[in-house]
C-alpha cells in the first residue's frame, strides 16, 4: 500500500482563511526532499515558503500558481512515495474530505490537516421553508424555529433566513422634512416644490414640463442659478479640463489593514502623551558606537532599543489586550512599522530589550528588507507586545498614531530638530529635539503607567550610555 | 376658504357645474327620492345627501331618478354621453359594479377605442365605497383595484373635502369617463375648501400631506388619515415619513411616488382592497422595477386579507388596515437589515 | 303612402348594398384574409332599411354584433366599413374596432355592440339627451330574438318607460339566437312584443321581410314616439340568410329551410317584385342599380387591401383624449 498524503491549504494564525499559491517550486513528478521549499502561498497578510516535512514525490497538482484564493483546508495537491499509481493517487483524491477541524498547521503545514468552515448541519423541520432558505438555515446554522415566515401560510423564504443571520441594524433617521405648501392652484411634483422652497424659486412662472404640464424637478433644477463664475482679473474664464478619479480597488493587504485600523481607531480609547527627548547625546554616542564597534545602527534602532528597555521596565505598558484580560511581558517585542510595496507591514523584533544593538540593526535591516520583498513570513509578523512608527525621515514634528492591536500602545516618532534652549547658566543655546507621541489604549493602561514609561524612555535617550548596559 | 363637509363638497361642485354647462345631467337610484310615494319628490333626496335639492333647481329632464336598474344607469349614462351630454350616474355602492359591469367595462370604458377615437364619453360615475360602517360583504368594497386596471377610465379618490371639489369639478368637465369614488365613511368630515367656482385639481397630481426622509408611505381614502396619525407619531421619534395621497389611481403620478422613494428608500403603501392584484401590488412593483437602485428594504403592502368583508365590529376592524398595522409596517421597512 | 320614384330607388339601392357587402364578405372571409369574428345582416335588409330611411343624423340608433346592415343603411361609409372589416389603418374606426364594433357618432350610429342586449340602456341614455334636448329626435336600439332574454333589456324598457324616453326597442326576429331556436329560449313562444307590451309601452308588429310593411309601421310608430308619448317597441319577423357567425356550419336549419327562405323571404326579391308588378320602376332600373353597386363594392374591396395598414404605435392612441 502505498504512503500518499494529502497537501492542503495551511492555516497560518486566527485570521487566515484562504490562500493562495504565489508559485509552486516543485512540479508535477518532481520527488522532493525534507526542508525543501515547495511553494509559495500568498495570504491576505503575507507570503510564506512551504518547506517539504518529508522526502516523497508530488504525484498531482490541484491547485496552480495564480489562481485565485482557496480557502484553508483544499487539497492542493498529493503527495506520495514513487511506487504509488495513478489509480491509487485518484482513489485518493476522490476520497478526500477536507478536515472539519484543524489545529494550527504551524508545526506541519504541508502534512497536517487543516481546518474548514463546519460542515452544514441538516436541519429537520416540519415547517414549510423554500428549499435555498432551508440550505442558507443549515449553512449558517440558523434556528428556524426562531424565524416568523412571511410566505404563503407562514412558509420561510431565503429572506426570512437571511434577515435572522444579520445584526440588528442600529436606525440613524433622518427625519422630517419641511411640508412646502401646497396652494392649489400651481401644479408641481412635491420634489419640484421641496427644490423650489430650497432655492428660493417660485413656481408661479414656471411652465411645467412634466407629466400632463406639470412642474417637475427638472424645471425647478433648471431654474437654480449656476455657482458665480471665476473672478474676471485672471483674465480669461478658467476652463475646468476633466478630472475623472483613477479607480484602484484594495488589494487584499490593504483590505485586511483598512479593516484593522478602522476596528483599532473604532473600539480602542486611545489617550495620547506628548513628550519631547534631547537628542545631541544619542546622535553623538551613535556616531562614536558606529565607529568604534563597526556596526550600522540608525537613529530608528536605538529608538527600538530604548523603547524595549524602557518597556522591560514598565512591564504595565508592555502589554496586550485580549478581550477582558491584559497580558503583560517580561520582554519587549517590538513592532516597527514598515512601508512595502503592498501597504503598512509591522514585522516584530522579538525580546529587542535583550538584544544588542548590532543585533536589533541586523534584524530591522533583514526584516525591512523581506518586507520590500513581499516575502515577509506569518512568523515575522505574529504578535509585537509594543508598535514603534517612525515618520521623522519626512520632517513630520509629531503626530498621532493608531494603536496595532493586539499591543496596548504605539510610539510615533517624528522628525529630529534644532531648537534654542535655556542652558543651566541662563544662556541661550540650540539643541537637537525630537517628538514622540505615545498613543494608548486607556482599557489597560493608565495615564501615570503611559507617562512614568515615557519619562524612563526620554531619560534613556538623552542619557543613552544606560542603552548599553 | 370655506369649512364644508365632505358631502357638501360633492353636492356642491355638480350644483355649481349644473348651472355652468346645461349639459350636465344627474341620474341614479334616489337622487330625487321619493318619486311616487305619498311624500312626492325631494322627499329623501338621496341616501348620501349628494345630490339633495338639485331636482327642484335644475328639473327631472336633468335629474333623472331611476329605478334599481344598475346596468340601465351606467347605460344610460354611456348613452347620454355619446350623444353630447355630460352624465353624473351616481351607483349608491361602489359594491354595486358587479351587476353594472358591462357598461363600464364594455361599453363607457372602450367607446373611444374601439370607435377610433372617433368619439368622446364624458361620463362621470360616482360611487360611494369603503368599509368602516359594518355595512357587510356586499356594501362595503372598494372597487378602485377593479377599476384601475381597465384601459380607458380614470379613477379618482379623493380623501379631503377641498379635493372632492378640485377632482370632482375636473372629472365633470373631462371628456373621458370618469370613477369618481366617495369613501362613504369620509362624508361627514370637515375642511377648508376654496371658494374659487373654478377650482380644479389635475388628475395625475398626487398630494404630500406629511414629509419625511424615512419611509415613503402612500394611500388614499379613509385609509390617508390613519397614515398621517402614523407619520404624525414617528415623527416624534424622529423618524420622517413622506406620505403621498394619491388621488387619483389612474392617472397614477409615478413621479411623486419614485421621486420620494429615491429619498427615503423605504416604501410602505396602505390599501383598502384586498391584497391581490390591487393597487397596493402594482405600486410595490412600480418601486421595484423602477427605484430598485435606491430601495433599502422591500416594499410593504398593508391590506385587508384576501377575505371577503365580514360584518361584526370586532371582525371589521380585525379586517381594516390599522394605524399599528401601518406603524408595523413602517417600522418593518425601518429595521431592514 | 306613396314613395317617390327616387326614394325607391334609393331604398333598393341601400338593401342592394348590404345583401352585396355581405355576400361579398361571405366569399372573402373563407380565404383567411379577415380576422376575427364576423356576424352577417344578409337577408334582415329590409329591417334596417325601412326604419333608417325615416331618420336623420340627430337621431340616434345602437346596433348589434349583427351591425353591417343598420351601419350601411344609418350612412356610414361603405368604403371606411370595408377598410375596418379588412382591418386597415383607413377603416371607420382605424382598425380598432373591426366588424362588432363599427360606429360613427355624426351619423347617429352609436356603434354596433359584441354584448348581446348592452345596446338598449344606451339606447335610452341617447333616449334622454334627445328629450332633454326636446327637437323631437329618439333613439332606437336594435336587438333580436336573442338580445329580448337579456336583463339589460328589460331594465332599459322598464327605465324608458319610466323616464318617458324617446326610445324605440326594435327587435329583429330571425327565430335563431346564435344557434339556439325562438321557440325554446323566448318563453312565452308567442312574440317579442307582447313582451314590452308588459313593460307599458305601446307596441307595433310587421313582416321583417317586406320593406314597405317596415317602411309604413316606421312612419307610425316614429309618429308616436316623437310626438312625446314616451317610449315604444316594435317586432319585425324577418330571416337570417347565413349562419350565427361566418362558419357556422348550421346544423340546426331544417332540410331545405335556407332555400325556401332565399326563395320565398327574400326581401330583394319581394321589392323587386312589388315595383315592377305595380310598375314603380322596371327591372332595367334595378339591374342597371345592381351593376352598379356591385362595381362600388369591388372598389371597396380593391381599396380595403390595398390601405395601409395600422402600426405598433397605434395601439397606444385612442385610449384617452388626455392622460
Amino acid at each position: 500500500m502505498a504512503d500518499i498524503r494529502p497537501f492542503c491549504m495551511p492555516k497560518w494564525g486566527i485570521e487566515m482563511t484562504e490562500g493562495n499559491i504565489a508559485e509552486w517550486m516543485v512540479h508535477e513528478g518532481d520527488a522532493f526532499t525534507r526542508g525543501q521549499t515547495l511553494c509559495l502561498i500568498e495570504t491576505a497578510k503575507i507570503t510564506n515558503e512551504v518547506e517539504a516535512e518529508f522526502d516523497a514525490v508530488i504525484k498531482r497538482v490541484l491547485v496552480s500558481a495564480g489562481e485565485e484564493a482557496h480557502p484553508v483546508g483544499t487539497l492542493l495537491a498529493v503527495f506520495a512515495d514513487a511506487e504509488a499509481s495513478d489509480a491509487e493517487v485518484d482513489a485518493f483524491i476522490a476520497a478526500f474530505k477536507p478536515a472539519e477541524t484543524g489545529v494550527a498547521a504551524k508545526a506541519a503545514p504541508a502534512a497536517a490537516p487543516a481546518a474548514v468552515p463546519a460542515a452544514p448541519k441538516p436541519i429537520v423541520t416540519n415547517r414549510p421553508i423554500s428549499p435555498e432558505a432551508l440550505k442558507l438555515a443549515e449553512l449558517e446554522g440558523i434556528d428556524v424555529a426562531e424565524i416568523e415566515g412571511s410566505g404563503r401560510g407562514g412558509r420561510i423564504t431565503y429572506q426570512d433566513v437571511d434577515q435572522a443571520r444579520r445584526p440588528a441594524v442600529s436606525l440613524a433617521p433622518r427625519g422630517g422634512a419641511d411640508l412646502p405648501e401646497d396652494d392649489l392652484k400651481v401644479f408641481a411634483s412635491p420634489l419640484a416644490r421641496r427644490l423650489a422652497a430650497l432655492h428660493g424659486i417660485a413656481l408661479g412662472p414656471i411652465i411645467g414640463t412634466g407629466p400632463r404640464g406639470r412642474i417637475s424637478k427638472a424645471d425647478v433644477l433648471a431654474l437654480v442659478p449656476a455657482p458665480a463664475p471665476a473672478g474676471a482679473s485672471f483674465g480669461a474664464p478658467f476652463a475646468l479640463v476633466a478630472n475623472p478619479p483613477r479607480v484602484q480597488p484594495f488589494d487584499k493587504v490593504r483590505k485586511i489593514v483598512a479593516r484593522r485600523l478602522t476596528e483599532a481607531k473604532q473600539q480602542i480609547p486611545h489617550f495620547y502623551l506628548r513628550v519631547s527627548a534631547r537628542t545631541d547625546e544619542l546622535a553623538a554616542l551613535r556616531k562614536t558606537a558606529n565607529l568604534v564597534l563597526g556596526i550600522k545602527a540608525s537613529l530608528n534602532d536605538y529608538l527600538v532599543k530604548a523603547v524595549a528597555v524602557a518597556l522591560a521596565r514598565h512591564p504595565d505598558v508592555n502589554v496586550q489586550v485580549h478581550g477582558d484580560a491584559v497580558h503583560s511581558f517580561a520582554h519587549a517585542d517590538v513592532a516597527i512599522a514598515v512601508a512595502s510595496p503592498k501597504g503598512l507591514v509591522t514585522p516584530v523584533v522579538r525580546q529587542a530589550d535583550r538584544m544588542h544593538i548590532a543585533q536589533i540593526a541586523a534584524t530591522t535591516r533583514a526584516l525591512i528588507d523581506k518586507a520590500q520583498a513581499g516575502r515577509l513570513a506569518f512568523e515575522d509578523l505574529e504578535g509585537g507586545t509594543f508598535s514603534v512608527s517612525n515618520l521623522g525621515m519626512f520632517g513630520i514634528e509629531q503626530f498621532d498614531a493608531i494603536i496595532n492591536p493586539p499591543q496596548g500602545a504605539i510610539l510615533a516618532v517624528g522628525a529630529v530638530s534644532r531648537q534654542a534652549a535655556e542652558c543651566d547658566d541662563g544662556a541661550i543655546a540650540f539643541e537637537s529635539r525630537i517628538g514622540l507621541t505615545l498613543s494608548v489604549d486607556h482599557r489597560a493602561i493608565d495615564g501615570a503607567a503611559g507617562a512614568q514609561f515615557l519619562q524612563t524612555l526620554k531619560g534613556l535617550i538623552e542619557a543613552p550610555e544606560g542603552l548599553f548596559q | 376658504m370655506a369649512q364644508m363637509m365632505y358631502r357638501d363638497a360633492v353636492l356642491t361642485t355638480i350644483a355649481e357645474e349644473m348651472a355652468r354647462d346645461p349639459n350636465v345631467v344627474v341620474l341614479g337610484e334616489d337622487v330625487v327620492g321619493g318619486m311616487g310615494t305619498p311624500g312626492g319628490p325631494e322627499a329623501i333626496g338621496g341616501i348620501w345627501s349628494t345630490s339633495t335639492g338639485l331636482y327642484g333647481q335644475f328639473g327631472a329632464d336633468r335629474v333623472i331618478d331611476t329605478p334599481i336598474s344598475e346596468s340601465a344607469i351606467m347605460g344610460a349614462a354611456a348613452g347620454l354621453a355619446l350623444a353630447g351630454k355630460r352624465p353624473v350616474a351616481e351607483l349608491m355602492f361602489a359594491d354595486f359594479i358587479g351587476v353594472s359591469l358591462d357598461q363600464i367595462w364594455n361599453q363607457i370604458a372602450k367607446f373611444r377605442y374601439m370607435f377610433g377615437g372617433k368619439t368622446k364619453c364624458p361620463a362621470v360615475i360616482r360611487m360611494a365605497w369603503g368599509a368602516g360602517y359594518n355595512a357587510a360583504a356586499q356594501h362595503s368594497q372598494a372597487a378602485h383595484q377593479i377599476l384601475t386596471g381597465m384601459p380607458g377610465l380614470k379613477v379618482v379618490m379623493p380623501s379631503t373635502p377641498a379635493d372632492v371639489k378640485g377632482l370632482l369639478r375636473t372629472a365633470i368637465r373631462d371628456d373621458d369617463p370618469v370613477i369618481f369614488l366617495e369613501h362613504k365613511a369620509l362624508y361627514g368630515i370637515s375642511g377648508e375648501v376654496p371658494d374659487d367656482p373654478e377650482f380644479m385639481i389635475p388628475f395625475g397630481h398626487a398630494r404630500l400631506s406629511r414629509a419625511g426622509q424615512d419611509v415613503t408611505i402612500v394611500s388614499s381614502g379613509l385609509l390617508l388619515g390613519f397614515c398621517e396619525a402614523v407619520a404624525d407619531k414617528l415623527a416624534a421619534e424622529g423618524i420622517g415619513c413622506d406620505v403621498i395621497d394619491l388621488r387619483t389611481t389612474s392617472p397614477l403620478d409615478e413621479e411623486a411616488i419614485l421621486d420620494s422613494v429615491e429619498v427615503t428608500g423605504r416604501l410602505v403603501v396602505v390599501d383598502e382592497a384586498p391584497p391581490r392584484c390591487g393597487l397596493a401590488a402594482d405600486i410595490c412593483a412600480l418601486a421595484a422595477a423602477k427605484a430598485f437602485a435606491s430601495l433599502k428594504a422591500p416594499p410593504q403592502m398593508v391590506t385587508p386579507p384576501h377575505t371577503p368583508i365580514p360584518f361584526a365590529r370586532e371582525l371589521e376592524s380585525a379586517y381594516l388596515p390599522s394605524t399599528d398595522k401601518i406603524e408595523a409596517a413602517v417600522r418593518q421597512v425601518l429595521g431592514w437589515r | 303612402m306613396q314613395l317617390s320614384r327616387e326614394a325607391l330607388l334609393r331604398a333598393y339601392r341601400q338593401m342592394k348594398v348590404i345583401r352585396e357587402f355581405e355576400e361579398r364578405l361571405h366569399v372573402e372571409i373563407q380565404t383567411g384574409e379577415i380576422a376575427g369574428f364576423t356576424h352577417l345582416y344578409c337577408g334582415q335588409e329590409a329591417v334596417a332599411v325601412g326604419v333608417c330611411e325615416h331618420l336623420d343624423n340627430e337621431d340616434k340608433i345602437v346596433s348589434t354584433h349583427r351591425g353591417h346592415g343598420h351601419c350601411l343603411a344609418k350612412g356610414c361609409d361603405l368604403n371606411g366599413m370595408m377598410a375596418e372589416i379588412w382591418g386597415s389603418r383607413d377603416g371607420l374606426c382605424k382598425g380598432k374596432g373591426g366588424s362588432m364594433h363599427i360606429a360613427d357618432v355624426d351619423k347617429g350610429m352609436l356603434g354596433a355592440n359584441g354584448i348581446v342586449g348592452a345596446g338598449s340602456p344606451i339606447g335610452v341614455g341617447a333616449a334622454l339627451a334627445a328629450k332633454l334636448d326636446g327637437k323631437g329626435k329618439v333613439a332606437i336600439t336594435f336587438s333580436g330574438d336573442g338580445a329580448c332574454n337579456q336583463g339589460t333589456t328589460f331594465e332599459a324598457m322598464n327605465m324608458a318607460v319610466v323616464t318617458k324616453a324617446p326610445c324605440i326597442f326594435l327587435f329583429e326576429n330571425n327565430h335563431y339566437s346564435e344557434h339556439t331556436g325562438f321557440e325554446y329560449a323566448v318563453g312565452t313562444q308567442k312574440d317579442i312584443a307582447s313582451r314590452a307590451e308588459a313593460f307599458g309601452m305601446k307596441v307595433w308588429r310587421g313582416d321583417g321581410t317586406d320593406f314597405f310593411a317596415v317602411h309604413d309601421t316606421m312612419r307610425e310608430v316614429l309618429d308616436y314616439v316623437r310626438a312625446g308619448n314616451g317610449p315604444a317597441a316594435v317586432e319585425f319577423d324577418t330571416e337570417r340568410f347565413f349562419g350565427h357567425f361566418e362558419g357556422d356550419p348550421q346544423r340546426y336549419r331544417g332540410e331545405g329551410e335556407l332555400d325556401r327562405i332565399r326563395e320565398t323571404r327574400d326581401c330583394l326579391k319581394n321589392f323587386r317584385k312589388s315595383v315592377t308588378q305595380a310598375k314603380l320602376l322596371s327591372d332595367a332600373d334595378l339591374d342597371a342599380l345592381d351593376a352598379e353597386v356591385l362595381a362600388a363594392i369591388e372598389a371597396s374591396v380593391v381599396a380595403a387591401r390595398a390601405a395601409p395598414r395600422p402600426t405598433a404605435e397605434d395601439v397606444l392612441t385612442d385610449v384617452y383624449i388626455s392622460y
